[in-house]
């Protein structure tokens, strides 16, 4: 038993891992054929595992109605709103538009999750307007480098920014506003974002031979 | 003066969302139709790309987004159909984000019908399949097998549109439209990076400055970043649309941002200056 | 106009002021806007899982076309689902072993040469320009050399294994000035991503102003305002 609950995993994730970083590299037809098969099947796996994910948010709201915690109510929404969306769904066969336009479950599509999605996103503006007046202090070098970056950026992509820059300096000064910005977005954002991606890289290839070699086991549901 | 500056600075956080609410209507009731825009070399390369092709050429689009990015991509997409259409480039279409699925039916749809292009011949609409990299492997290995109905249940097989697509490999541009992750890295990583074809990306503001590394190198042909990029591309097409419209909005909106934070600075460098007399 | 048109402007307009009353506290009508934008996109997710992947990838080939091969990944699939039970979970763990041993594969080779050879090579560039015997440096090698100074700092910066002492702090100060300017640009970039969205809102909440949807938005934003008012005048009395 402890065979096929700790090492056999080991084993087929090692397996798996092996084969497909080796697959890569041999582009013979039957190696091609093998990702063709598997990748298939991994997208079944997947579907499934979507399942999982949506059962795991039943659950909470399952558990904070079943001992009345504060909000029950709210988590009852969340039921009746996944239920009735569902049944619409149904009805709709999946559908959003038909040859008569929007179908019901569309609608819900149009009115309600478009709208909310976005309005819930949108008062970031609010909250980032108001940290930046709270808390973009020019207190170091650093501080002071990150705000001018900001305020140049902030500047210098926006038509009023642009054309005050040309009205000070002239449309024929060489310098324009536009390409100050794109020299910092590709020249200097671009070395620091470059140095974290190489950083982001080895790490991700590093865990990724961990996980093969067995040593990561994190998600097999272990401590080490 | 410090004892202003301080209040100021304790300011109700609710006095400033009204200065962001309005920075937000004015522009928008009394708009100021302000010049017209410069053209950023990263979005130049998509438009350039597109417009080189020639008519039947194969054009992938992945709407990768939800609707919490619309008013930066929606546009976006419309201007790219747009662009294809005017082109009569046939235009293959899908997302890997599931609650984008009905916004990428809705702008593929609405272009088509403004350019009156027959489904399954002009163009076709996957739409959504979850696995993210498995389904970009997938479509890079036999897109028919990842995809052996398209959206509205039709057998890929028989729509004369893939007549001759049988997988990534085929197609002649890609442009990802992303809001994140799955997006351009992931498609460049597992679809192009062993497919080999030419791809092109527009996204949010949040990770446009991210794939600036994927742009220098060519990885991507170009970039088309947030709404400013979308504003750009109609100036482009010059057809003028909603990204052109909030253009004033950002205005407004980074200018009011702007006065805040160094107002804020002068203010603080007032109650410092106050407290290293004392 | 179409009565579901109209009704759909009225909805959307509502929930919109829903999550933006947040703005002013926290309070009923924000909780009820994000449980229903919850429930929705779940319900919505659970419908295209069932009707564009299940039927059309699974049930089908499976069920129709007698493609009996595919039980397999079927299997797999309800193995993770053993995860609920806590005593019987640890089949789960051969279907997670597949996903992350396949996952692993795939991501090493790609990486290596898809991000770390690809972006050496964008790094090392001409700092120089040479046309024939002539050599002459212009702006853009320049900019060739900043990037280079710029990935190496911050690679250093990052490289906690050595200290940070004499030569390699001076130069992961330069990484973190480097990494400061990219922050910085990060920001700008962020706060036009979100005043974008709420362009986008506002767009259409204007739009819903007007005669044509019968004033929604305005009406809708005084039903709200008064509720507050009822809400802070009851509240008041009770504490009373």
């Amino acid at each position: 038993m402890l065979f096929l609950k700790r090492y056999l995993p080991l084993v087929i994730c090692g397996f798996t891992g092996v084969v497909f970083g080796i697959q890569y590299y041999v582009p013979h037809k039957a190696s091609e054929d093998l990702l063709t098969f598997i990748n298939d099947w991994m997208i079944i796996i997947f579907g499934f595992s979507m399942i999982l994910a949506l059962a795991s948010l039943f659950h909470v709201h399952y558990q904070k109605i079943r001992r009345r915690q504060s909000g029950w109510g709210f988590s009852l929404i969340v039921f009746i709103a996944i239920i009735v969306t569902v049944i619409i769904g149904i009805i709709s066969q999946g559908e959003t538009v038909d040859e008569k336009g929007l179908t019901s479950f569309g609608w819900i599509y149009t009115n309600m999750l478009v709208p909310l999605s976005g309005t819930m996103f949108s008062i970031l503006a609010f909250f980032i307007a108001s940290a930046a007046f709270r808390a973009f202090r020019a207190r170091t070098l650093d501080a002071f480098l990150l705000l001018f970056a900001a305020i140049i950026i902030m500047f210098g992509r926006v038509p009023a920014g642009e054309y005050l820059w040309s009205k000070i300096w002239g449309a024929e000064f060489p310098l324009q506003m536009g390409d100050i910005t794109e020299w910092i977005m590709g020249v200097l954002n671009m070395a620091a974002r470059r140095g974290i991606l190489l950083g982001v890289a080895l790490g991700a290839i590093a865990t990724s031979l961990k996980i093969i070699f067995g040593i990561e086991r994190a998600y097999l549901g272990e401590k080490e | 003066m410090r004892k202003i500056a301080n209040i100021l600075l304790n300011l109700d956080r609710r006095i400033i969302f009204l200065l962001i609410a309005a920075a937000v209507l004015v522009p928008l009731l009394r708009p100021f139709n302000l010049p017209g825009i410069s053209i950023s070399q990263p979005v130049k390369g998509v438009y350039d790309k597109i417009e080189s092709l020639a008519p039947g050429d194969v054009l992938f689009i992945s709407m990768d987004f939800d609707p919490t990015a619309k008013p930066e991509l929606y546009p976006m997409g419309i201007s790219i159909l747009r662009h294809a259409f005017s082109k009569d480039l046939r235009v293959i279409c899908m997302t890997l984000w599931a609650p984008g699925v009905g916004m990428a039916e809705e702008v593929m749809s609405k272009v088509a019908r403004e350019y009156h292009k027959e489904y399954g011949k002009d163009y076709a609409f996957l739409g959504w399949m979850p696995g993210q990299l498995t389904v970009i492997i997938g479509l890079g290995q036999d897109l028919k097998k990842t995809f052996p109905k398209d959206f509205y249940g039709n057998k890929t097989d028989r729509l004369q549109i893939f007549e001759n697509i049988n997988s990534l490999r085929d197609i002649d541009y890609m442009v990802d439209l992303a809001a994140g992750d799955p997006g351009i890295e992931t498609w460049y990583l597992y679809g192009k990076e062993k497919y080999g074809f030419e791809l092109g990306g527009g996204c949010t503001a949040v990770i446009a400055p991210g794939l600036y590394p994927f742009l220098q190198t060519g990885q991507i042909n170009g970039l088309i970043g947030g709404m400013r990029g979308a504003a750009e591309y109609e100036t482009l097409l010059n057809r003028k649309d909603k990204a052109t419209v909030g253009m004033d909005v950002l205005s407004t909106t980074h200018f009011l941002i702007i006065g805040l934070v160094i107002l804020s600075n002068i203010f603080y460098l007032i109650t410092r200056k106050g407290k290293t007399v004392r | 106009m179409d009565l579901s048109i109209l009704l759909g402007a009225w909805v959307a307009a509502g929930l919109t002021l829903f999550i933006f009353s947040f703005l002013y506290k926290d309070n009923f009508f924000f909780k009820l806007g994000e449980h229903l934008y919850i429930g929705v996109s779940v319900g919505y997710s659970i419908t295209l899982l069932i009707f564009k992947f299940m039927r059309p990838k699974w049930f089908t080939p499976l069920f129709g076309e007698h493609q009996w091969i595919l039980l397999i990944p079927t299997l797999l699939g309800i193995l993770i689902l053993t995860r609920f039970i806590p005593r019987l979970s640890w089949p789960s763990r051969l279907t997670f072993a597949f996903i992350f041993g396949f996952g692993a594969g795939l991501t090493i080779p790609r990486s290596i040469s898809g991000y770390i050879l690809q972006q050496i090579q964008g790094t090392v560039i001409p700092m120089i320009t040479k046309e024939g015997t002539q050599i002459s440096y212009t702006f853009r090698d320049f900019s060739n050399l900043l990037v280079f100074i710029g990935v190496l700092t911050v690679l250093i910066y990052f490289f906690f294994s050595v200290e940070h002492k004499g030569a390699i702090n001076i130069l992961s100060r330069i990484g973190i000035l480097f990494l400061m300017i990219s922050f910085g640009a990060s920001f700008g970039y962020t706060a036009m991503a979100r005043m974008s969205l709420l362009f986008g809102r506002c767009y259409d909440l204007t739009l819903f102003s007007s005669k044509r949807y019968y004033y929604a938005t305005p009406i809708l934003l005084c039903l709200i305002i008064l509720c507050f008012l009822i809400h802070h005048v009851l509240s008041k009395k009770h504490s009373v």
